[in-house]
């Protein structure tokens, strides 16, 4: 028995021995995805569901902010646009291992994800705010969270971990795959509460006022967002970084933030 | 006297269920702050569009999840059955093989054997980019029909890598079923085809396959029909099925408990349906083999 067991492992080894030279002879494209792309006739873009930047309607169709730029971006390129949604966790590699040409999904630049993908300038800002449960009692400072009974929900692998890390290194995370498993842990009130990008933490004290408020308004902190691209590949850095000035200088990018960020009119194309 | 005490154990689980069910309406209501919104569910399945009706958001899901537990089941007892023969078959190297191929895939989680095929070897081994730029290429109705049999174009690369995966990893465990149920009949069967003079392969096909299809089917039928559950994993590599579209539809409305409710009624709808099948299937192998061989 031991002996079969002992002979399995060394074809395993075998095996895995013949297949590496494949594995990590990555395969360095000198060509653009720029170039690519127009030869395809199709930008495939990776993003995440995150309301309000990037989620489905009630027929299906993916709408957002993100999905506006990702549409107007593949317009203004002459192609159609193939919109691949991917888990927020496994985003990067998947850009990487090539399952889409680039990353439009509200990814804020962190030193750590740079070293892994290129970004092109910010075509957004973002801020992280916080929303706690009332059964904490009135605490007006984030000081008040840094404690180790504190229990923080936020997503795995968002900017709200490393911020969360940052201004309340003593209190308790507790991370999840989705946003809104994250959220129900708050309102259940097994979470004290709940760190996420603005506007979700304002709109969900709005909309549960009898058990939810906000400790701090505004944001706590403001970061840059950018699209991501594979590394090393000029051509399609600059191509992107122009068409964001041209847009921003059109005053699109402005008028796209306000009718996502700012009003609630989208709402009712949910449910 | 003894009715009654049925009867009387009987009432006494429907109270205790439906007090069960009521404090757990309760509860959703005063301690999760749950509004349930029943009303907007049916869109999700079935949505009405100018022209007609059309699969909601879980309905395309469940078609997706139909797609990939076929061919992941298809793949599994390609694999299984290739498995299971090499392992009983004369070649020391083969055996050794399929052996390990068996053991590997039984010894490790399915969620890391997707990520490691999604990720790692796919990418490398696959030479799909060429499918790909080749079918974009093709005619509307080629497109449709690749969409309609396995995924739209822009997905295919991922759908593959899914089916393969599962059909690895569950050919493992039919690997198992099929040389159990070789292995389960009689050795006086092989020494009396033997005897007749058939050569190996012939015996194997008129003699013991036969035999052992009536003891393998019921742990096949239950084998495809967790496979259909385990498609589920594959949600995680992104693959648009049941279980991605309910993350991706939660994500979106926040309407947790009936987007769950629903996918599990999915679920069980479709898995239900095939184990029904499945008993038929053994009925009529159990009756036509025991026809055939009476002896065993």
């Amino acid at each position: 028995m031991v002996k079969r067991a002992v002979r399995a492992l060394i074809m395993g080894l075998v095996l895995c021995a013949a297949l590496a030279p494949h594995a990590f002879a990555q395969k360095q494209e000198p060509q653009s995805v720029v170039e690519d792309v127009l030869q395809r006739g199709v930008l495939r873009v990776g993003f995440s569901t995150f309301v309000p930047w990037a989620m489905q309607d009630k027929n299906g169709k993916f709408i957002g902010y993100e999905i506006d730029v990702a549409t107007r971006l593949a317009k203004d390129m002459g192609v159609k646009l193939e919109l691949v949604p991917t888990k927020w966790s496994g985003i990067i590699p998947a850009l990487l291992t090539g399952k889409f040409d680039v990353i439009i999904a509200s990814m804020g630049v962190k030193p750590d994800r740079n070293a892994k993908v290129n970004f092109t300038i910010p075509y957004e800002y973002m801020g992280m705010a916080i929303v706690a449960n009332k059964s904490v009692g009135e605490l007006h400072s984030l000081e008040d969270f840094n404690k180790p009974e504190m229990i923080i929900s936020v997503r795995t692998g968002a900017t709200s971990v490393d911020v969360a890390r940052k201004f309340l290194p003593k209190a308790t995370l507790r991370m999840f795959d989705e946003e809104p498993q994250a959220v129900q842990e708050l309102l259940t009130g097994r979470a004290h509460a709940f760190l996420s990008s603005a506007p979700l933490p304002a709109q969900l004290a709005a909309k549960y006022p009898e058990k939810l408020y906000q400790p701090v308004k505004g944001t706590i902190t403001k970061e840059i967002v950018g699209f991501a691209v594979r590394k090393g590949d000029v051509d399609t850095l600059n191509y992107f970084n122009n068409w964001i000035r041209m847009v921003d200088a059109e005053g699109w990018l402005a008028e796209r933030q306000a009718y996502w960020f700012e009003s609630v009119e989208w709402e009712k194309d949910l449910k | 006297m003894h009715k009654r005490k049925e009867l009387f154990a009987d009432v006494a689980l429907i109270l205790i269920a439906a007090f069960f069910s009521f404090w757990f309406l309760w509860r959703t209501r005063t301690i999760l702050v749950y509004h349930f919104d029943w009303a907007a569910v049916p869109r999700f399945l079935v949505r009405s569009t100018e022209d007609g009706f059309a699969a909601g958001v879980l309905l395309q899901g469940l078609m997706t999840t139909l797609r990939l537990s076929l061919w992941g089941a298809l793949l599994g007892v390609v694999f299984g059955c290739a498995a299971a023969l090499l392992r009983l078959g004369r070649v020391r190297f083969l055996r050794w093989l399929a052996a390990s191929y068996v053991a590997i895939m039984r010894n490790t989680p399915p969620l890391v054997l997707l990520f490691l095929f999604y990720f790692f070897i796919s990418t490398q081994v696959l030479p799909l980019g060429f499918v790909e730029e080749s079918l974009r290429d093709a005619p509307e109705w080629i497109q449709s029909l690749c969409a309609f049999f396995l995924a739209p174009v822009g997905s295919l690369h991922t759908f593959i890598s899914a089916i393969i995966a599962l059909g690895a990893y569950e050919g493992a465990y039919i690997a198992e079923i099929v040389r159990g149920g070789i292995l389960s009949v009689p050795k006086g069967q092989w020494e009396a085809s033997s005897s007749l003079g058939m050569p190996r392969g012939m015996q194997m096909r008129l003699v013991i396959l036969p035999q052992a299809l009536r003891v393998i089917t019921p742990p096949l039928v239950g084998q495809l029909i967790s496979t259909i559950k385990d498609s589920a994993i594959v949600s995680a590599i992104s693959v648009r099925e049941l279980t991605f579209q309910g993350q991706e539809l939660m994500a979106a409305t926040y309407m947790t408990f009936e987007v769950w409710t629903m996918v599990t009624l999915l679920y069980l709808c479709l898995t239900l349906s095939c184990s029904l099948i499945g008993r038929k299937l053994e009925r009529v192998i159990a009756k036509n083999m025991g026809r055939d061989h009476p002896g065993s």
